[in-house]
């Protein structure tokens, strides 16, 4: 097969950098590596206890059958204990279980039969334990993660004694799982010496390529990682796809064969970690207007067995308790707390969604108490001129909310359907309706300042084509795409001139990983200086050529020793136009080469300007916000509890887009992603605290039909973000956090229903915990026939 | 008598015997012949992700799901994966609108969405959003929201130059296919034997002999089970050969439908002699495991939530099996209906050697109201939690006849009614004390009491689709909604 083609080229600069082979097949995951020879299928013996000592543990069966080639336990690694942020998880446990889905053994084998029954055939005795099983059972047994952070402004225990009126409430929300098609995947090949070639599907190959080096005691000059791209991620491949390559690699040490590792569906759901629980208790005081005058608010979450990322994804969580609102007196405090469950991990939002589905409650709550509209409320509340410093000390700079919330109040006729809403709800016949306006502020950048790097390798050829690596790894939201476009951009060629190698720590070493929204921010900008190196000294010989006659330029002289060869000096400074200069960018590119310039360069990025400081909580944590708006119109079937959402409209600030239709791509997409999360993703565990709902046919992720019947999203018109490159914003993780508008949607739906003459007596604070199952829906909304059900019983 | 499946794949003769056989599919094209743009997600029919187009027996391409169908079950089939569809390197149809539409961010779902849109415009010049999202109820995606995929399917039209029955359906390859479904196999995969006989004669034969066999017509569900660690039967005995049970007959008072049909066949036969049941089917499972799947399987799973058995629990449903005694005798029937049909959770009246050859229910007739319901976690293509059906005759008088504003007030009255429901105990279950308690006036009152009665009355269990409580709660509100729309007429 060829190379196919749209009939219409010139619209291919504007596709996603896979869109043709996606579409024909062609793109290659992980797995889809042809088997080599003798290659190792390998497999996972887990922990089936949330808490256990091992009491024994026995491979001799599973090396007896005939095709297991090899079983690694704890005492094959040479360094067993790894982690993003603290260095407390085994590999492989030893002693001690602490989770269920725990691996305690990788078996390799040269069958799928033979690894199955591999893995039945070693033995693992256990001792149970007790376990710790929730937030409430940690925070009793006092077992958490890392310090308390507390972020604090003003005086909120005086300002909460003189409101004149004060709530409080509790917010529960539930984790969720990625559901990325493709589960985590490695394939590690062993190379000369003792080197290893990890295929990963990570979002962190350096991780990938440092923890393997030290479980297998090799350097990390022996190990590479290569990240071609990932079958999704969303933060579910940050970290836990590390282990992943360590297991294949110990066995392709071991074995000195290409081992494969790649989970099943159920197995990734059971082992891997989710969105982190939170339980949030606030105390709110405000006045009859409803201008919020000051916030408490005590955050735990649950981490599970080990730390992973949850520490920071606390810090970001307690970052956006604000979201969009200026609020003086404000006190946020939040711990992480150890339970036996999956390490809970990075998740889109990272720990932002949690503060801001907090403040939005409480909005709810306080327009409820007021009796004005949720609308007016977020729109008195919200950072405005003077009211434009965050709890955590930072200006939000070329701050465009209050302008977004008007203008979305407009286009999506808010007052207008809240009228015919309330008038729907009214006659208490039909099905109830709710309407919501929410906002997003997030903030954009890691909050640990060390991983605010980026860097890039650019290699132009003489044929005037480019190559790019950069750290990015190329996920599914279109950093590829992004980079080509800023490079052609820069040097003044086509896109489909510039191509994206794979992300492999031998191009780009010491990266981050591609998280946090930025990886276009960073890695673009780190190839933009790689471009601009590039050029200076392309002008700089160009500027020499121009005042040369053709004959005597390089490519005609160079070698043949008839002419004086042309030696240019360290080039130009400032910015530089090639295309001024006439000279096609592919002849100035092998003039280069024949003058023994290089045209092959690396770019390099920190993100300026960034100040926090975690531990008092302050400075300036972001190098700037994206923002954003979003109306939902919900409708609830009173028969079941399931939620339909009607009608979903969406602004966002996202700056410059570099591309319009990737960032409307992530908007539509994270907004759905989010809308799962609200609505019908459920993560229910057993007694055990093993996941139940460990593939599509329990765990409900949204279908086509739930898509919003109705789906409006836009953007403004912003090129004030001069901070970011090309003053363009970061669009991955923004938009899922709007989705919090279903749910206080639904959540508006409810109480208009409750507070119905005639309706049961409500309660003070509509009580709905993330997500807003059809169950909890119905318990919300007809509480009386629950008692009636639980009486009878 | 054939020792091999016989696939045309992309066109091309593929006889596979021994183990291969008993490969899904999807391994079989990823692992065997190199084709790896069918992706392998949940192995479970819920994600789309391997969905490959075929043909059976040279009919329409139809999208079905690689990962929980086996070589040997495709046999006799034309199968055309992701890698085929661009021709002479100019992409089909679906193929360019996804791309241009941005309908693929990351690509794993891609290719299986290409297919399913492929084989919607197989049926269909170009279609509106909602025709798109029914072709795409089967196919899950995570990064795009699904808003540009459904542009993308608005968007694509139909090309003579890229049908696919068009450019693989040779007429040679149809003949050679139609003479090989006249041959059965028997295919040693290990240490299991599978058998595709072309007779009802032969099935019972074989199935009559001691050895323990399985039966299987669409076997989405076995597909799934064997993915999840399950071992093979020893003797697995596909109907799909076996053409006297691939029919759908429509009697004057019933509709009989053989044990190959599949519940695709079946919707486009029912629409009019059930129409509230065709309209259940839209809800129920996505286009790829209709296309595979059959109402007797659905049957003989016995599921206590299978969705179709609480209508067929009131429309009379029976099954129709047949043996022969040692798998020797001539062939006896006998007719079960369903009421009598489950024997506890997951277990059916039947014997050993016994075949479901079809299952027979009543159309629906004039005056009776029939009403399906099902409550899932996701609306579309979920596992219920609960479901029920209620079907009633009414004693009112007509419209027409009322004279005074009392009578045009009036309840409704109820001559006789049958109420089923599938989640509340082992088995999908007929509420006989429910139905006595109907007859009659349906005042306000009444239909609360029966409510509290359904309520009461049934022992769902707690599990990870709802708990106990929620299940009566929603039992009783189906009664309620059921009683309010009759009482609205």
């Amino acid at each position: 097969m060829g190379d196919p083609r749209p009939a219409d080229s010139a619209s291919v600069d504007e596709l996603h950098d896979s869109a043709l082979t996606h579409v024909t097949g062609q793109s290659e995951f992980v797995d889809d590596r042809p088997m080599v020879k003798g290659e190792l299928h390998c497999g996972i013996v887990f922990s089936p206890w949330a808490h256990a000592r091992i009491v024994r543990l026995d491979t001799s069966a599973a090396l007896a059958i005939d095709g297991v080639a090899c079983v690694i336990t704890a005492r094959d690694v040479r360094h067993n204990l790894w982690g993003p942020i603290f260095e407390d998880q085994p590999l492989l446990a030893e002693t001690e279980v602490n989770f269920v889905g725990e691996a305690v053994a990788v078996v390799g084998a040269q069958t799928q039969d033979a690894l199955r029954r591999g893995i039945a055939a070693v033995v693992v005795e256990y001792e149970r334990l007790d376990a710790i099983m929730s937030i409430e059972e940690a925070i009793a047994a006092e077992r958490f993660i890392g310090v308390e952070r507390t972020i604090a402004t003003g005086d909120v225990e005086a300002a909460l004694g003189s409101a004149p009126r004060t709530l409080e409430g509790t917010l529960i929300i539930d984790g969720a799982d990625h559901f990325y098609l493709e589960s985590q995947a490695a394939v590690v090949y062993p190379r000369d010496g003792a080197q290893l070639e990890v295929h990963s599907s990570t979002q962190h190959p350096t991780e990938a390529q440092h923890v393997v080096a030290r479980a297998c005691g090799l350097h990390s000059h022996e190990v590479v990682c290569i990240a071609r791209r990932l079958g999704g991620a969303f933060g579910g491949k940050e970290s836990q796809a590390t282990p992943i390559a360590a297991w294949a690699a110990l066995v392709a040490q071991k074995t000195g064969r290409a081992a494969r590792l790649v989970l099943t569906k159920d197995e990734d759901m059971i082992i891997t970690g989710k969105r982190n629980p939170f339980v949030i208790a606030w105390r709110c005081g405000f006045d009859d207007a409803g201008m919020i005058l000051a916030l408490d608010a005590t955050l735990r979450s649950d981490g599970g067995a080990y730390a992973d990322l949850s520490t920071a994804i606390m810090e970001r969580a307690l970052a956006h308790c604000d979201n969009a609102y200026s609020i003086p007196n404000m006190r946020v405090r939040g711990r992480v707390c150890r339970t036996n469950v999956h390490p809970h991990t990075a998740f889109r939002g990272f720990g932002g969604p949690k503060g801001v589905a907090m403040i939005e409650s409480v909005i709810e709550a306080v327009a409820d108490a007021t009796g004005r509209d949720a609308l007016d409320v977020r729109k008195a509340n919200c950072y405005r001129p003077g009211h434009e410093v965050t709890h955590y000390g930072q200006r939000v700079d070329n701050n465009c909310l209050p302008e977004l919330f008007e203008k979305l109040e407009a286009s999506c006729d808010y007052r207008a359907r809240r009228e015919a809403i309330r008038q729907w709800n009214a006659t208490g016949d039909g099905s109830p309706r709710g309407l919501s306006l929410t906002a997003v502020k997030f903030g954009i950048s890691f909050t640990t300042r060390a991983m605010n790097q980026a860097s890039a390798l650019v290699n132009v050829h003489t044929d005037g084509t480019v190559q790019v690596s950069t750290g990015a790894v190329e996920m599914g939201q279109g950093v590829n795409a992004r980079i080509a476009a800023l490079v052609a951009e820069e040097f003044g060629i086509p896109v489909s001139s510039v191509r994206l190698a794979p992300t492999s720590t031998e191009k780009n070493a010491n990266t981050s990983p591609t998280a946090a929204s930025v990886g276009t921010d960073m890695n673009g900008a780190a190839a933009v200086d790689a471009c601009r190196r590039i050029k200076a000294r392309m002008a700089a010989l160009a500027a020499v050529l121009s005042k040369t006659p053709p004959e005597r330029w390089p490519s005609k002289t160079a070698g043949l020793g008839t002419v004086p060869e042309i030696e240019v000096g360290e080039g130009m400074d400032g910015p530089v136009d090639l295309t001024a200069l006439g000279i096609p960018f592919a002849q100035l590119a092998f003039e280069c080469v024949r003058s023994r310039i290089s045209i092959c360069e690396h770019g390099r990025f920190r993100t300026p300007d960034l100040s926090y400081n975690k531990v008092e909580g302050s400075g300036r944590a972001f190098r700037y916000f994206t923002q954003g708006v979003a109306c939902s119109e919900v409708e609830i079937d009173p028969m079941s509890g399931a939620v339909k959402v009607c009608r979903v409209d969406i602004l966002m600030d996202i700056g410059r887009p570099i591309n319009k239709s990737l960032d409307l791509g992530q908007i539509y997409g994270g907004f759905v992603q989010g809308m799962g999360w609200m609505t019908t993703e459920h993560l229910v565990y057993d007694d055990n605290r093993k996941l139940v709902s460990h593939s599509p046919s329990t765990y409900k992720i949204p279908s086509i039909q739930d898509t919003p019947r109705v789906f409006n999203a836009d953007v403004i018109v912003n090129d004030g973000n001069t901070q970011n490159i090309r003053a363009s914003k970061a669009t991955g993780e923004p938009p899922l956090l709007l989705a919090i508008s279903v749910w206080t949607a639904i959540r508006d739906a409810i109480q208009a229903a409750r507070t119905r003459p005639g309706a049961a007596p409500a309660g003070e604070v509509v009580s709905l915990a993330i997500p807003a199952t059809g169950e909890r829906v119905l318990r919300a909304l007809s509480p009386e026939l629950f008692e009636s059900v639980a009486a009878r019983r | 008598m054939r020792d091999y499946s016989l696939i045309y794949l992309n066109g091309v003769r593929r006889e596979v015997r021994g183990r291969d056989a008993l490969l899904m599919l999807a391994d079989w094209l990823r692992r065997e012949e190199g084709l790896p743009g069918t992706k392998i997600v949940c192995a479970e029919g819920d994600c789309g992700a391997c969905t490959v187009l075929r043909s059976f027996g040279g009919s329409e391409f139809e999208a079905v799901n690689a990962c929980i169908t086996t070589v040997a079950q495709m046999d006799c089939s034309h199968i055309v994966s992701v890698e085929a569809m661009a021709r002479n390197g100019e992409l089909a149809p679906a193929q360019r609108a996804m791309a241009e539409c941005h309908g693929s961010q990351c690509g794993y779902c891609t290719p299986g969405f290409v297919m399913a849109l492929s084989a919607m415009l197989e049926r269909h010049e170009s279609a509106p959003a909602k025709t798109v999202a029914n072709y795409l109820t089967g196919n899950l995606c995570r990064c795009t929201g699904y808003s540009q995929i459904i542009d993308a399917g608005c968007a694509a039209r139909a090309s003579t130059a890229h049908s696919v029955s068009g450019r693989f359906l040779e007429p040679a390859a149809v003949v050679a296919v139609a003479k090989a479904a006249e041959e059965p196999f028997q295919i040693a995969a290990g240490s299991t034997s599978v058998y595709a006989p072309t007779t009802l004669r032969s099935a019972l034969a074989l199935a009559g002999s001691p050895a323990p066999c399985r039966v299987i017509a669409g076997a989405t569900d076995l597909g799934v089970q064997i993915n999840k660690g399950a071992p093979w039967p020893q003797i697995l005995l596909s109907l799909h050969l076996v053409r006297e049970l691939n029919f759908i007959r429509s009697a004057r008072r019933h509709i009989e439908v053989g044990a190959c049909a599949t519940l695709a066949q079946l919707r486009r036969a029912c629409g009019k002699a059930a129409p509230e049941f065709a309209r259940f089917l839209d809800l129920f499972a996505s286009p790829q495991i209709k296309n595979v799947a059959t109402l007797a399987g659905n049957v003989a799973n016995a599921s206590p939530i299978g969705d179709t058995l609480p209508f067929l629990l009131v429309a009379g449903g029976a099954i129709h099996v047949a043996s022969r005694a040692l798998g020797r005798g001539p062939i006896a029937r006998r007719v079960i209906p369903l009421t009598e049909l489950f024997a506890g959770y997951r277990t059916l009246a039947v014997s050993h050697g016994e075949i479901i050859t079809h299952i027979s229910f009543d159309q629906t007739v004039a005056g009776e109201t029939l009403r399906l319901f099902k409550v899932s976690q996701r609306r579309d293509l979920d596992i219920s939690a609960v479901n029920a059906a209620f079907a009633v005759t009414r004693s009112d008088r007509p419209l027409s006849r009322r004279r005074s504003v009392a009578d045009a007030c009036a309840f409704p009255m109820i001559a006789s009614a049958r109420v089923a429901y599938g989640g509340i105990a082992a088995t999908p279950l007929r509420l006989g004390a429910i139905e006595e308690m109907l007859v009659g006036e349906l005042t306000p009152h009444k239909v609360e009491s029966i409510a509290a009665q359904i309520a009461g009355s049934i022992a769902p269990i707690s599990d990870v689709r709802g708990s106990a409580d929620y299940r009566r709660v929603v039992a009783a509100n189906m009664f309620r909604r059921f009683a309010r729309e009759l009482a609205d007429g």
